[in-house]
């Protein structure tokens, strides 16, 4: 007896030691800092200067002006599209690697592909979109010479929906993975006594491949949703200012020294990514399934 | 037992690559049999009943099923049930859910109701009534065999085929489910086809027993048949029962480690093999003189089965020699560990495998 009490009290004196940096780590630079931003957003802002007077001033100032609730709204707006088309994109994608593909090699192989993208820069990879959608860029001068088009089209650039084809490419991967990890867990023997029972694909699909992959859709959305959601990068770069995101606000009002607004909009896009993030994981229990 | 064959093979093999998986199997089974397969893994006899679930092609040869060639006819639509070795549940569904599968999302035709009232009865014949509403992973192993069990009945299948359907359970449970699936079987009057790498379970449940070695059927017998008679020194090798030994047939006489024994009833075979049951076997002070065959060889050390002592003894050469006590024929004599004793045997119970033989 008195040595099971010491070895329980030799493991509680590790796990605290094993804490520790974990816990400091997160209080430096996670706690500290988001409190330090809800206090930032009640200061008093002045064209040249910024003091600790608390005053509501500037979350009034950004759910009355119609530029920063439209951001708000483009903001989510984007977001849903975004994930929409990653989920129609990267399910069918997924479905391939992590199931269809017997060998664990080539799909092994098929995810890295999927991330070769990644080993140049993020500002490469949006920028790279410019001479692909342009006016004359790659997809234009291709349309053009096969006779399909006579004008170039115009609204692939610097629209919306040029920021949508780039954020869709640059995130869709992190739909995939999750998605075929799941995918490729499921016993193959299920699904054969699925089809042994008598139900077609159709039924196999929905019925048990589609809800025991629901996790990985759930970690996939998670990890897209909180990328699109903190974007400002490839808005910036795709959108020529047409589209502006609760990111590029905060980078615009940084820029130019605003820091209370900076906190409002931090601290506003925060609470959003904490609802959406508390949402995904009402969908389904993560814990019992990783 | 065989009169009606309801399901017939016909010279099927089949291939994986350059492996013979399959060769020339020919088989037939009659309605409300219970078939047990035995043989070593990689012996083929997996395939085999992925080949009459539909769940592979063979390369050659005909599936027959009440009168009707399935060859060709995809997994569903042959009407027959397979359990899977490690039960192959839907992980996120209930018991019940589970167990309704096919009749729900088959082509059964079921109404909602009829299909429930159904699988509660399936439920309740494999002994799971009020456990409906549970999810799968919240019951045992032991249960999970049930639910396999009860969703391939529910579809009312001729002919069910159970892969290896107790090796993933512990030993206790693995007798009371063979019990268990012998009595639903008869009362549903279902043929079952057994898959297994045990020859005790093979023995145990099989109405008819049948040997598998590297793709070929190479016996086919009651249990009884297969244990007193096996057909090659490889069945009585997976039968686990025999001591072998090898040696030189001539003359009806067998020449082996233990000198020469008369061998006057050979069976034929590609090699020369002497058999001796593991409870055949007699142990002799090494100061004796027997009559019959004699062996020199170490004691080893003992294990206590229950009904029987199972001795191992050392006859040079690290070759093992089991010796069987049952304990119902009295005490056991007790051995000393690294003492060598003789072992004997009646040569009238050996089993003589030769090429010389008729």
């Amino acid at each position: 007896m008195t040595s099971t009490v010491t070895i329980q009290q030799r493991q509680s004196k590790v796990t605290r030691w094993l804490l520790i940096p974990g816990i400091v780590w997160m209080s430096l630079f996670l706690v500290v800092p988001i409190a330090m931003i809800v206090y930032v957003s009640f200061w008093t802002q002045t064209t040249f200067n910024i003091s600790s007077d608390p005053t509501l001033a500037s979350w009034k100032q950004f759910f009355t002006s119609d530029t920063y609730t439209g951001s708000l709204w483009t903001t989510i707006r984007i977001w849903l599209i975004v994930l929409a088309t990653t989920f129609i994109v990267g399910y069918p994608t997924a479905l391939f690697v992590g199931l269809f593909v017997k060998s664990k090699t080539l799909s092994t192989v098929l995810l890295v592909v999927c991330v070769i993208p990644f080993w140049t820069s993020f500002l490469i990879r949006v920028l790279a979109w410019r001479p692909m959608l342009g006016k004359e860029g790659a997809i234009n001068i291709v349309l053009l010479h096969l006779g399909i088009i006579q004008q170039p089209i115009e609204v692939l650039l610097f629209t919306e929906l040029s920021v949508i084809i780039g954020m869709t490419q640059i995130y869709c991967v992190f739909m995939v993975g999750p998605i075929a990890f799941m995918l490729s867990r499921i016993d193959r023997n299920i699904i054969e006594a699925a089809r042994d029972l008598g139900a077609g694909f159709g039924r196999i699909f929905w019925k048990i491949i589609f809800p025991l992959s629901l996790p990985g859709v759930v970690v996939g959305a998670i990890f897209v949703s909180v990328m699109v959601l903190g974007e400002f990068a490839t808005s910036g770069a795709l959108s020529g200012r047409k589209v502006n995101l609760l990111g590029n606000i905060i980078v615009t009002q940084v820029g130019s020294l605003k820091w209370a607004m900076a906190s409002v909009v931090g601290v506003v896009l925060t609470i959003v990514m904490g609802i959406v993030i508390a949402g995904f994981l009402r969908i389904v229990d993560l814990k019992r399934e990783l | 037992m065989v009169d009606t064959a309801v399901f017939r093979l016909e010279g099927v093999t089949k291939r994986y690559g350059d492996l013979v998986a399959l060769n020339n199997a020919t088989l037939e089974v009659g309605a409300n049999e219970y078939l047990s397969f035995l043989g070593p893994s990689g012996s083929g006899k997996t395939t085999l009943l992925r080949v009459i679930a539909g769940f592979e092609a063979p390369e050659s040869g005909r599936v027959h099923f009440e009168g009707r060639d399935i060859t060709n006819v995809p997994a569903h639509e042959r009407g027959i049930g397979f359990v899977f070795q490690n039960f192959a549940l839907f992980p996120h569904l209930t018991v019940i859910q589970n167990v309704g599968f096919g009749l729900t999302h088959g082509k059964s035709g079921l109404s909602a109701a009829e299909v429930e009232r159904r699988a509660v009865e399936m439920i309740e014949l494999v002994g799971l009534s009020g456990m409906e509403g549970r999810g799968v992973d919240q019951i045992s192993g032991g249960q999970r065999q049930r639910v396999a069990l009860a969703r391939t009945l529910a579809m009312k299948p001729k002919l069910v085929l159970l892969d290896e359907p107790l090796g993933a359970l512990d030993a206790n449970l693995r007798s009371r489910m063979r019990n268990e699936l012998r009595a639903i079987r008869e009362r549903l009057g279902v043929t079952f086809l057994h898959v297994t790498g045990s020859e005790t379970e093979a023995l145990a449940m099989g109405d008819r027993v049948v040997v598998l070695d590297r793709g070929t059927i190479i016996q086919t017998g009651t249990p009884g048949e297969v244990y007193d008679r096996p057909a090659s020194p490889d069945v009585a090798h997976f039968l686990n029962r025999f001591n072998l030994f090898d040696g030189q047939l001539a003359k009806g006489s067998f020449t082996g480690a233990f000198g020469t024994a008369p061998a006057p009833r050979a069976t034929r075979a590609d090699r020369d093999v002497y058999a001796v049951r593991y409870d055949r076997v007699k142990v002799l002070p090494v100061s004796a003189k027997p009559e019959g065959p004699a062996l020199k060889a170490t004691f080893i050390a003992s294990e206590y089965l229950g009904s029987s002592i199972m001795n191992f003894f050392d006859a040079g050469h690290g070759h093992p020699i089991e010796m069987e006590h049952h304990l119902s024929l009295g005490a056991p004599d007790i051995y000393e560990p690294r003492q060598d004793y003789l072992l004997t045997w009646n040569p009238e119970q050996a089993i003589v495998f030769g090429r010389e033989a008729v």
